[in-house]
């Protein structure tokens, strides 16, 4: 099948599987974009200046882009997208234009069904092109999290962990920081101790540079009082990297889980919301579960997921519960969605 | 072939004082011209050399279009100029003046935050309760950009800034700053602290060359070895 073929037979799917098209602006408010997703974005996008001196640039993402489109109720929750989004991504020769095929629950309400209609919007759509020898490899960032929060460590190390799994270079270097004892510098603490009883004093509200009195006190005490301990890092690194290796079938994942809690010594009950992965045997296809995947995308925070054609990978996708809250939500909206490989079919 | 080199000098301040005393010091006296406000001068004896006295990050603007042969100018300047423009200058030698790092800096009565984990960890607190982005004033986007990045924190915003960089977190335009500084003495007059690993770049004044003219240059740089 042709290219375009093969595209519209997946849209119609998509279509028989309820999703509505959404059509999201091509030119967006650069700013916006930065604001809320960080500096880092700025080099990657291409962007132009108005004549009034506004720095507009063609949108990079169509999950990003569908997602703000949605918060200015231009779209239903359940929809698909078919278009082209820009952006430059490293290296000589590389594309500007990417062909984007996808779909998205916007505020998801029901987690497991919602999930699991992703996936298997996404497999019929695969099976109706006919894509053999069809393979899927999932994995559930929320079980990483689970982990960490059951470890004894400082809290604010737990959330750092946590901020930066899907950096796996950075995590690298912060596992390393964790089997040292470097938090607290003992030299600047007795005058900082000292300034901390001064500003007890001071008027509460007060703002210093963005932040109250208070807020800072608040972190102050609570660092000084959650010191970290050696062996304990040397202990949870151990852990940490143990738990990074499991690679199973779908059909073993309880009993692996339940083997990694015993031989560490944790509770065997730590990771309960795994539902939505344990659904998906009812898809009976060979699943493959890998905790250490889907770290590549920032705003993924549930189910991760990838479809295979042999060794092609042919789609990916997985849940994103605090992007739309990022891209100015007032209150956190569920999402989960998935995207066509369309290089590679 | 233009057998005509010229040099572009500093015009301000202690890094014009203390470029001429180089110079002065390699055998190469340089005639600044008796108007007082003229750009222009020479080196005696040198008569196909000439000066152009420039702001130091003209210099480096210059030496990348071949205008300027040969140059004194920051590194920090340098460093934070696009790739593309640091491709067409070479650094000929590290100078012993003009030291000064660029740092990152945070008000003093920020006593919770001393490195940079801690400031990752406050710059994820604001977005979360506030749902913005920890700002951070500048003179040097590109160079604050990679290092904070380089170091795992992501979620801010550049404020671009022209000057008194220092005032910027208490009147509300940023929260905290990356700036310039020799001994400290402008952040510390402001409120401002230095965090422990902030350090992004050491710099000094350089002699730098354009790549363009090359050829002509080595007469002129065995001065300076």
């Amino acid at each position: 099948m042709k290219s375009k073929k093969l595209s519209e037979v997946i849209i119609k799917t998509f279509k028989s599987n309820g999703f509505v098209l959404s059509e999201p602006d091509v030119l967006l408010d650069s700013d916006y974009i930065i604001e809320r997703s960080g500096e880092k974005f700025r080099s990657s996008m291409l962007t132009f200046d108005r004549e009034d001196g506004k720095t507009m640039c063609l949108r990079p993402d169509l999950t990003v882009a569908s997602c703000i489109s949605f918060l200015q109720k231009k779209t239903s929750s359940k929809i698909y997208y078919s278009g082209q989004a820009y952006r430059r991504s490293g290296g000589k020769g590389a594309n500007f234009i990417n062909d984007q095929l996808g779909i998205e629950i916007l505020g998801s309400k029901n987690l497991i069904k919602d999930d699991f209609k992703v996936i298997s919007t996404i497999l019929n759509s695969a099976k109706k092109i006919k894509m053999k020898n069809i393979k899927i490899k999932v994995s559930d960032i929320g079980l990483f999290k689970s982990l960490i929060n059951a470890l004894e460590m400082p809290e604010r190390w737990k959330l750092r962990l946590i901020r930066h799994f899907w950096r796996p270079g950075y995590f690298e270097e912060l596992l390393k920081r964790l089997e040292k004892n470097t938090d607290i510098d003992a030299v600047t603490f007795d005058a900082d101790k000292k300034r901390f009883y001064e500003m007890k004093k001071f008027d509460q509200n007060k703002i210093i540079a963005g932040r109250s009195v208070s807020e800072i006190l608040k972190r102050f005490d609570k660092k000084i009082k959650d010191p970290r301990s050696f062996v304990d890092g040397k202990k949870i690194v151990k852990i940490i990297k143990a738990f990074l290796k499991i690679n199973c079938k779908l059909s073993k994942l309880d009993d692996e889980l339940l083997n990694f809690a015993k031989k560490n010594n944790l509770k065997i009950n730590i990771f309960k919301n795994f539902k939505s992965i344990q659904n998906l045997k009812k898809l009976n296809q060979d699943i493959n579960f890998v905790t250490n995947f889907g770290r590549d995308v920032e705003y993924y925070t549930g189910i991760v997921f990838e479809v295979f054609s042999g060794t092609k990978e042919i789609a990916s996708g997985g849940r994103y519960d605090d992007l739309l809250k990022s891209l100015g939500a007032k209150k956190s909206i569920p999402a989960v969605g998935a995207a066509i490989n369309l290089k590679n079919i | 072939m233009k057998d005509l080199i010229t040099i572009g000098l500093p015009s301000k301040g202690r890094l014009k004082e203390k470029t001429i005393s180089f110079f002065n010091d390699k055998g190469l006296k340089i005639i600044q011209s008796e108007k007082e406000r003229n750009y222009f001068g020479t080196i005696e004896n040198k008569p196909n050399i000439q000066i152009i006295f420039l702001h130091a990050k003209e210099i480096i603007q210059r030496l990348g279009d071949g205008t300027l042969d040969i140059g004194v100018s920051g590194l920090d300047l340098l460093k934070e100029s696009d790739l593309n423009l640091q491709s067409k200058i070479n650094i000929q030698k590290k100078l012993d003046y003009g030291n000064a790092n660029l740092v990152i800096a945070v008000p003093d009565d920020w006593i919770d935050v001393q490195t940079i984990a801690d400031l990752e960890e406050i710059s994820f607190d604001i977005r979360s309760k506030r749902n913005t982005r920890l700002r951070v004033a500048t003179k040097y986007p590109n160079l604050t950009n990679d290092f904070l990045i380089s170091k795992g924190v992501t979620q801010y915003k550049l404020i671009p800034s022209l000057g008194a960089t220092e005032t910027y977190p208490f009147i509300g335009s940023s929260e905290i700053i990356t700036d310039i500084t020799s001994t400290g003495k402008t952040l510390e007059d402001n409120n401002l602290r230095v965090l422990k690993d902030g350090n992004i770049l050491k710099s000094a004044a350089c002699l730098l060359t354009s790549k363009r003219n090359k050829n002509i240059l080595s007469n002129i740089l065995i001065n300076f070895d």
